[in-house]
């Protein structure tokens, strides 16, 4: 490991080098103000062009609606652009017409498409009208791949730690699909459709779990008391499809911001655990960026995968967690060790074989056919 | 598309402009969101529909800076300005023509982007060759015109002699055979109906013998039929209500005062609200105490609709001037006198953006509310709400940039800064 973590220790620098960050802020304000600095950071280290565009993953909902406000408030500043961005959004209603003022459509339109400079070509949200749904969601997918997949998703949660409208239930390995809402969404979102649960839509199209965690980086804004518990369920629960932000759990680079009141479930051990790496990531003069060095130098990723390749096998099987490229100095900045992807091997190949006793196998290596009780000791009456 | 969109409201050129940073007069209240406009057109485009479904991106992008957005204002009451009078018999009629456009264009740097030219009570030859002058404009969707002429306001001559203002009593007339009097008066081919007539609004007194059969024929033909310059009755008034009358001209000037047992035209205010008429308010701080302007916007805020009054004699510097049949008028400041006359009052030297913003201070009513009284309610009067004083898809790009500051005194007021008609911009603030 590299030389600048060194006094913390060998566990510490290990902490360090996973990108499973969770960070707290005093509220929902400071918490967006991060979320959205965040973006804007990576963005502009991207430094994206028509050739190599940036390729962010957006939600709706009352917890991004400030983050887009501070994103917008930056593009006048002229902070950052979009001209290069790619957006693909979560979901969209089925069957609600696209102006409709509850769409998704309209609440990207309303909060931050139209403030900004992206190009409406590069903006995708399902469409919900589409003739034939199932393929307007094959599409979707495809267009993902087309852009060379998503770099950042940003998301939210429901209440019961739903991703999207991957309602509790949904297959983690889920794709780009048609979603029926659960009776929980539709009671929650008659709210905005005069309290009539008869003009809710039932259905959805959404990006399902597995799209998310496709994303190279997943970055979640948790905001409010009410989500607490989804957000104990998706950290310290196990993984559960009931929970489907918990899916978070297996991705390498996922970014949860929440705030305090969205604490208020998890252990307190947690919550200072995780401020704590903050901490000390700060003291050692780094943030807790995923280095986009990495996610675009993919010739260097490359080589790295290689050399790890080489390093499995010289070593016969076993489970490598790290290459030797902790602390690399990039332009005079220290840059984080990327994790590289696990190549699991099969557990039973560490197992060595038991000894066969003497007498149980024949001349040509096979085992000799006893009955079953001849290996029972004999009772002793 | 999204089928519901108007098609007016779509666009097939790339040729567009995105105002941004701007608070927009949507409904009730200032709302922070783009404007996209079509110059081509001249109309307000759906905004997100362009950009969905057309994936066009905006040719210009004008940042307002954190500026309000509103629709032009909508005038039913000028009588004139820039020393010219709608009512002036001209020798030459090329000189009236000239006049006419003289007030189209000046109108436009007070955000009067439509307007009613206002004919006070004349002698019947007059309304024949001049009215033809004051016909919609709107089949030229031209914005190098100035203001747009929606049709003629005729204030008069069927009014009480009692209330006559300053309209000479010589002229007035009696409309005894109903429709006929007025097809009379202002020449048949003058009141076509609908949105193309002519004679867009006619002021009327409800006590005169016929009167409430003409109103009624004019409500058949589309033409509005206001209340105004009138000693008639509160249950009077509900009849010519019942017969069509729509609004009233400027409430509380030319009509008898608010009693306690005769409530008056005054009193309309006071009926079930699906049934109360539209009203006009001079609010110049002259005709009107600041007093009743807040009585009767809290009394049917719906309804409220402001006016200038605006006479010849806007814009000139104070003197004595030459009126029409041989009266004449002094100007004062904003005052306007007929003199010989006991101090009459004589119309408004007032712009609508002072109009709206005395309305504002004295009432308390929000920028969104008292920008409405000047924009969507008379448009919705004048039956052309979604094409005038909305900022709606499919609307006429009529547009008022203004900016809002409040002195050490509180008195809060609007600037106009840019003013835009069909698309394009007619006025810019230095």
């Amino acid at each position: 490991m590299a030389s600048y973590c060194l006094p913390l220790g060998e566990g510490a620098c290990w902490m360090l080098t996973t990108t499973r960050r969770l960070v707290v802020r005093d509220n929902q304000a400071t918490a967006s103000e991060y979320v959205a600095e965040y973006i804007i950071q990576r963005i502009n280290a991207f430094a994206p062009t028509a050739t190599r565009p940036f390729v962010l993953g957006l939600p709706t909902g009352s917890s991004p609606q400030q983050v887009y406000a501070i994103l917008v408030a930056a593009f006048r500043e002229k902070r950052i652009s979009f001209k290069h961005v790619i957006t693909f959004n979560m979901d969209e209603y089925v069957g609600l017409p696209s102006a409709h003022p509850q769409s998704y459509h309209t609440f990207m339109y309303n909060h931050l498409f139209s403030h900004i400079d992206i190009d409406p070509s590069n903006v995708h949200i399902l469409d919900g009208n589409a003739p034939d749904l199932e393929s307007e969601c094959a599409a979707y997918e495809a267009a993902i791949r087309k852009a060379g997949g998503i770099e950042l998703f940003l998301g939210g949660i429901g209440p019961d730690g739903h991703v999207a409208f991957n309602e509790p239930g949904s297959s983690l390995n889920s794709r780009t699909r048609v979603k029926t809402l659960a009776y929980d969404t539709i009671l929650a979102n008659s709210r905005f459709f005069g309290d009539d649960l008869g003009k809710v839509p039932r259905m959805a199209l959404t990006v399902g779990v597995a799209t998310v965690l496709a994303a190279k980086e997943v970055v979640i804004i948790i905001t409010g008391a009410h989500k607490a518990l989804a957000l104990q369920k998706c950290i310290e629960g196990p993984v559960n499809h009931m929970w489907t932000l918990s899916s978070l759990q297996m991705h390498q680079h996922a970014l949860i911001v929440v705030d305090e009141d969205a604490t208020l479930e998890l252990q307190v051990k947690t919550v200072k655990y995780f401020k704590s790496i903050e901490g000390v990531a700060k003291e050692c003069g780094y943030d807790q960026m995923v280095p986009s060095e990495i996610a675009r130098q993919n010739a260097e990723r490359a080589a790295e995968e290689a050399e790890m390749k080489a390093l499995l096998e010289s070593k016969g099987n076993g489970t490598k967690a790290n290459g030797a490229n902790g602390g690399l100095m990039v332009n005079g900045t220290p840059q984080r060790a990327v994790t590289p992807d696990i190549i699991p091997d099969r557990m039973s190949s560490r197992i060595s074989d038991p000894p066969i006793p003497e007498g149980m196998m024949k001349e040509n290596g096979e085992l000799k056919m006893s009955n079953m009780h001849s290996r029972m000791p004999v009772p002793a009456y | 598309m999204d089928p519901r969109i108007p098609e007016a409201a779509s666009v097939t050129s790339s040729k567009l402009i995105k105002f941004t940073n701007c608070r927009l007069l949507r409904g009730d209240s200032l709302v922070k969101a783009d404007l996209w406009i079509s110059p081509e057109t001249g109309r307000v485009l759906h905004g997100q529909d362009v950009f969905y479904s057309q994936k066009l991106g905006p040719s210009k992008v004008i940042d307002l800076g954190g500026k309000i957005l509103a629709p032009g204002f909508v005038e039913t009451q000028v009588n004139g300005g820039f020393g010219f009078d709608f009512s002036n018999e001209c020798d030459n009629l090329s000189d009236y023509a000239k006049g006419v456009n003289k007030i189209r264009k000046g109108l436009v740097q007070f955000g009067v982007t439509s307007f009613l030219p206002t004919i006070t009570s004349q002698k019947t030859t007059l309304y024949k060759k001049v009215l033809p002058f004051l016909k919609p404009s709107s089949s030229i969707r031209s914005a190098s015109q100035g203001a747009e002429i929606l049709g003629a306001h005729c204030e008069g001559p069927f009014i009480n002699p009692c209330r006559n203002g300053i309209h000479p009593k010589s002229v007035l007339v009696k409309p005894e055979d109903g429709f006929a009097s007025l097809a009379e008066c202002y020449g048949a081919d003058n009141l076509q109906g609908g949105s193309n007539s002519t004679v867009r609004l006619v002021t009327i007194a409800p006590e005169l013998p016929g009167a409430i059969d003409a109103i009624a024929d004019l409500d058949a033909r589309g033409i509005i039929a206001s209340i105004g310059h009138s000693t008639t009755t509160y249950e009077h008034a509900i009849s010519a209500l019942s017969a069509g009358a729509s609004t009233i001209t400027h409430l509380f000037n030319a009509m008898e005062p608010l009693h306690h047992r005769n409530p008056g035209i005054f009193g309309l205010l006071g009926v079930p609200s699906s049934n109360k008429p539209f009203f006009g308010l001079i609010a110049d701080g002259i005709h009107l105490h600041a007093t009743c302007i807040n009585l009767a916007w809290h009394a049917h805020r719906e309804g409220c609709i402001l006016v200038t009054d605006a006479m010849f004699a806007a814009g000139l510097p104070d003197g004595v001037y030459d009126w029409t049949n041989g009266d004449r008028i002094e100007k004062k400041g904003q005052v306007l006198h007929l003199v010989d006359s006991d101090g009459k009052i004589a119309g408004s030297a007032s712009t609508m953006i002072e109009c709206i913003n005395n309305f504002r201070n004295w009432t308390g009513a929000s920028i969104a509310e008292s920008l409405t009284a000047a924009s969507r309610t008379p448009a919705r009067m004048l039956g052309i709400d979604g094409v005038k004083g909305v900022l709606e898809p499919g609307a006429d790009a009529d547009l008022v940039v203004l900016d809002d500051s409040e002195d050490a005194e509180g008195w809060k007021s609007l600037k106009i800064e840019q003013v835009w008609k069909f698309g394009e911009m007619v006025f810019k603030a230095d």
